[in-house]
């Protein structure tokens, strides 16, 4: 990925620099777990201050957005990404719960509902595939 | 790490005979940052820099280096240890070779690394056995720089770095900088090249005749200054008065047109404009070129 | 490493001082010794080396004088000051360094002219002796220190590339005048070191004990301007 910082847009680089990373990542020119280069060479590729990139990824950090390592560099967190997904599979599976239970009290069978989803799922990689 | 002013002045000032080079000065440059020292012409950078190095001796006030002060010619020669400095000619011993520059220089600091020697000498492409006098005024910078450049010090002090240096050089020059502070070195230069302070710089400082007009981070400037070109309709009565805000440095005005130069506060400026039913408010961010330019005006 | 950096300021005035100087003196003392009959006395070789040690006195002052230009304000007209004062050494080192390199080079340039013409006059005449020898070269190098004193403080006060040395010659050319005449006569410097006062004109010889007072007077007089010098750097803008 190459970073392109504006010195007059009126924004502090560093600003700059931290929404390109976030772009890079949401864009996928920057993989989960990927390493970002190190402050110094990515200060001397841009030309700008090692200050102005160490503030962008610690920035970056704070948010969660990366992960800096002692001594190995900065890279784009994993753990964030896993931990929304997990999330969002424990979200999910309240949701399907409380639905089953809804089916339950209706008076419809286990082995109904089983099937139900299934014709569901099924036809819906159907509707994906048209 | 502690946070002291590797460079702090206070109130210090030189005249010669009744002209004040540099008047009253209030200086403090941080740490492992890189502060850019702006100025016309005989604004005093030079004065102010070779007073910090103990070659000319202040006519009032005091200042620091690295803790020491530069008023004490023992302490000058510890400092004188940690500190790289470029002047602003960049000349050499013309009866030296580039090589024997090399190895005179290296005799004195402890800091110099022999490996960085190798790569600059290859990269900025210099001949060894020549002699500097017969060296091209661009190649006899670039010696000036790898001397400086091959080092580690506390503080690395430079004087109009870039003047003599092709477009190359100058972004050599950059890079070189940028890997200094990124290996804990502060520096500290003086410059007329606004684009290059403008990208490298953390910090800012404004001299003009003699005295700090401004010293700011970069990206505070960056964040807060701004131009506001408003139009009206019908002219407000009293135009002038009502924009007197805090922050606002600078108004134009021509026919139906206004512009300000703020250096905070834009929204309030926009405010007003709003407020006096204004027809076209435009708020653009300012460069440093615009900055330096109204302040070195103003007088 | 400033010794080197003397050095290779000096060097080539050094080495065409040293030998234009081996060279003319050895010339003279050579053409004068060829001039001699195979009666003539002795006194008459006497005078040859006599005749070129006072050629090597004018020389020395000269080389000498010469050798002095540099120094921190010289370095200012070349533009390099700011690059030496940069330097973790003190002002009063930069000075002793060069004073050092500078007396040992005058010295060198007293010696080796000497050493030649005695060689010289040995193989196509004859040669006093050692004493002779000694007290010339002593007069020269310890009355020299004088001279050498005034054009270091020059060096440190005139400023310009080439400027000091002018002046450091105006004002000896000047001395020598003022001195050279009538009561003043003694004080002379350049009749000192050419060695006018001790010189007899029958033997050819210098003659009596050799003048350690002048000498010492000499040399304190060329550190007092050493000195001076020093003050006047320490205390100046660059």
């Amino acid at each position: 990925m190459f970073f392109r910082l504006k010195p007059s847009a009126g924004q502090p680089l560093y600003l700059q620099l931290m929404e390109q990373i976030r772009h890079a990542i949401e864009n996928g020119a920057l993989q989960d777990g990927a390493q970002l280069p190190g402050i110094r060479t990515l200060a001397e590729e841009l030309l700008v201050s090692p200050n102005t990139v160490a503030k962008a990824y610690s920035e970056l950090e704070h948010a969660g957005v990366l992960e800096l390592r002692h001594g190995s560099g900065a890279f784009v967190s994993v753990s964030r990404r896993a931990r929304a997904l997990t999330d969002r599979v424990r979200a999910a599976e309240k949701r399907v719960s409380n639905l089953i239970e809804e089916l339950r009290a209706e008076g419809l069978r286990d082995e109904e509902i089983c099937r139900l989803f299934e014709a569901g799922l099924v036809q819906q990689s159907e509707a994906v595939r048209k | 790490m502690t946070n002291a002013p590797v460079i702090e002045t206070n109130g210090l000032g030189k005249s010669y005979g009744k002209t004040n080079a540099v008047r009253d000065l209030d200086l403090t440059v941080g740490p492992d940052r890189i502060t850019a020292f702006l100025g016309l012409n005989g604004a005093g950078k030079s004065t102010t820099i070779r007073m910090l190095l103990g070659m000319v001796k202040p006519s009032g006030g005091s200042g620091a280096v690295l803790g020491k002060s530069i008023g004490d010619p023992a302490a000058g020669l510890d400092v004188r240890r940690q500190v790289a400095y470029v002047s602003e000619d960049k000349r050499l011993y013309a009866y030296m070779t580039v090589e024997q520059m090399i190895r005179f220089t290296s005799s004195f600091y402890l800091d110099w690394r022999a490996d960085v020697v190798k790569t600059l000498l290859k990269q900025y492409d210099l001949p060894p056995g020549q002699k500097i006098r017969s060296l091209s005024k661009g190649m006899r910078t670039k010696v000036a720089l790898l001397l400086a450049f091959a080092r580690r010090p506390e503080l690395l002090i430079l004087d109009e770095p870039s003047e003599g240096l092709d477009p190359v050089g100058i972004e050599d020059l950059l890079q070189a900088l940028v890997a200094q502070c990124a290996e804990g070195t502060t520096v500290f230069f003086s410059s007329h090249q606004i684009a290059e302070v403008e990208r490298v710089a953390d910090q800012v400082c404004i001299l003009h005749h003699g005295r700090l007009v401004l010293d700011a981070s970069v990206d505070d400037i960056r964040q807060s200054y701004r131009q506001i070109d408003i139009v009206f309709p019908s002219l407000p009565a009293e135009l002038q008065v009502q924009f007197q805000l805090a922050g606002v440095e600078n108004i134009r005005t021509r026919g139906h047109q206004m512009n300000v130069f703020a250096s905070r506060n834009a929204d309030a400026v926009v405010e007003r404009a709003r407020d006096l039913h204004a027809s076209s408010i435009e708020v653009t961010p300012v460069g440093l070129r615009d900055i330096f330019l109204q302040k070195v005006k103003e007088n | 490493m400033l010794w080197y950096k003397s050095w290779l300021e000096t060097r080539s005035r050094f080495m065409i001082s040293l030998l234009g100087s081996v060279a003319l003196c050895s010339f003279y003392v050579y053409h004068w010794d060829k001039e001699a009959m195979p009666y003539t006395k002795p006194e008459y070789y006497y005078y040859g080396l006599h005749g070129g040690h006072s050629l090597l006195c004018v020389l020395w002052v000269l080389t000498v004088t010469l050798l002095t230009m540099g120094g921190l304000l010289r370095e200012r007209a070349a533009g390099t000051a700011p690059f030496t004062l940069a330097l973790p050494v003190s002002r009063m080192r930069l000075m002793a360094t060069r004073v050092s390199v500078g007396v040992l080079q005058a010295m060198a340039l007293v010696i080796f002219p000497w050493s030649a013409m005695f060689l010289i006059g040995g193989l196509t005449g004859k040669t006093h002796s050692m004493y002779q020898a000694f007290f010339h070269i002593v007069l020269l190098a310890g009355g020299g220190i004088v001279f050498f004193g005034v054009a270091f403080l020059i060096s440190s006060l005139v400023e310009g590339e080439y400027t000091a040395p002018i002046v450091s010659f105006g004002i000896l050319l000047v001395v020598g005048v003022v001195l050279g005449n009538g009561s003043l006569r003694g004080y002379s410097p350049w009749d000192f070191i050419a060695g006018a006062d001790y010189f007899d004109r029958t033997t050819g010889l210098l003659i009596g004990p050799i003048p350690w007072m002048h000498i010492v007077v000499s040399i304190l007089l060329g550190a007092l301007f050493v000195a001076i010098s020093a003050k006047a750097i320490q205390t100046r803008d660059f």
